[in-house]
């Protein structure tokens, strides 16, 4: 399905063994089993996390958006349809939240996010910066730009390019076509690639920094 | 050889054209070859966000996560249950049933003919409680109502209790 997922949860086991659990899971939630729905939080709460974190740029206010997902998938329980995996439907409701709560930010939060300079901690001085890229720059730089995208790109650009979920897994999460996805993405690469020459040129190959 | 095939990927890659595996390998390749890295971040610089980790959160975050949504589960639950309590037409049913209930018991004591109780009403005549005031029990099924109704024969009080949860009974 993805592979940071993979990475996650590989201490549970293959995915599938990982997706036959969590049906067992929700089945005895399903019937009232608290400490199931509790296992079925513990599991998926860090990665649901990671993700809507990238989405909102905000680390704290995600935690709050996890929990308010969960609690809603828990009021919903009875709707799930097993057919699809129980983390694209969790993915699902957590970045409508997110989306939710994007929106309803105040333009001068928004001013405040997106004006917000933070000091990057700058690799390498004469050759490209790229081999020695740190993985963890990626957050940081994306919670950086992330304002310039609309609510929709930052969440396909985060779920696909980010948490590695296919096309159809996105298009579900955010209730669209893939076309519609596939769109999202080119426009946030593009606003991205924009921001990224303009105020990280320390990513671009010494002879176009000028 | 690979790193060959990865730089010819980059283009596909971006426009989305890639098959899944391919884009998998793909990726996983972009974040073990430095060389491969540096080339593709010249190429397209927003490549950096596809090297994002996938850092576990820490243990005691998802466990206070986990806490706190049990915790608000259990709390919606009481609350519902506190307010199922407070509805106001259950309380109105029970004072209903209760004057009903009553005035056919009262019936049934002074023998006021051979009608038997409804189903519903169950009069206990203990003879080892003769001096007690007869009692009248009322069950409403699954609405959790229990009514009691003590009369005296001797001064004609009669007493009228209901418990709403019959766990709550002393």
């Amino acid at each position: 399905m993805r592979e940071n997922l993979c990475v996650q949860i590989a201490g549970f086991g293959s995915r599938d063994e990982v997706v036959m659990n969590d049906l067992q899971w929700i089945q005895s939630a399903k019937k009232g089993n608290e400490d199931a729905y509790a296992e079925l939080v513990r599991r998926h709460s860090g990665g649901l996390h990671r993700a809507v974190a990238r989405i909102l740029a905000d680390d704290t206010e995600a935690w709050d958006v996890v929990q308010m997902a969960f609690l809603k998938a828990w009021q919903k329980l009875d709707r799930y349809n097993p057919r699809y995996s129980f983390t694209t439907w969790l993915y699902r409701i957590g970045t409508n939240l997110a989306i939710d709560l994007i929106r309803s930010r105040t333009s001068r939060e928004r001013a405040h996010k997106a004006g917000t300079e933070h000091r990057l901690r700058l690799v390498g001085t004469g050759e490209g910066t790229g081999a020695r890229a740190d993985s963890s720059e990626a957050d940081s730089v994306l919670q950086q730009l992330v304002g310039v995208l609309t609510p929709q790109q930052r969440s396909a650009f985060v779920l696909r390019e980010m948490e590695g979920l296919e096309t159809a897994e996105v298009a579900e999460v955010l209730g669209c076509s893939a076309t519609t996805v596939r769109n999202h993405i080119f426009q946030a690469r593009k606003a991205l690639r924009r921001e990224l020459r303009a105020r990280f040129p320390e990513y671009l190959p010494a002879s176009e920094r000028g | 050889m690979n790193c060959e095939i990865f730089r010819e990927m980059i283009g596909s890659y971006v426009d989305e054209t890639l098959e899944e595996g391919r884009r998998l390998w793909f990726r996983a390749h972009l974040r073990e070859c430095p060389t491969c890295r540096e080339s593709a971040l010249r190429e397209e610089p927003s490549l950096l966000f596809a090297m994002a980790p996938a850092a576990p959160s820490e243990p005691g975050a998802v466990e206070a996560c986990a806490a706190a949504v049990m915790g608000r589960i259990r709390q919606d639950r009481l609350d519902r249950r506190l307010h199922r309590r407070r509805r106001p037409w259950m309380a109105a049913a029970a004072a209903v049933i209760m004057v009903v209930s009553g005035g056919l018991a009262w019936r049934t004591m002074i023998g006021g003919g051979s009608e038997t109780l409804h189903p519903a009403v169950e009069a206990r005549r203990d003879s080892e409680l003769q001096n007690s005031p007869p009692t009248v029990e009322v069950e409403m099924p699954g609405e959790e109502v229990r009514v009691y109704q003590f009369a005296n024969d001797e001064d004609a009080d009669t007493a009228v209790y209901f418990i709403v949860d019959p766990a709550l009974e002393l």
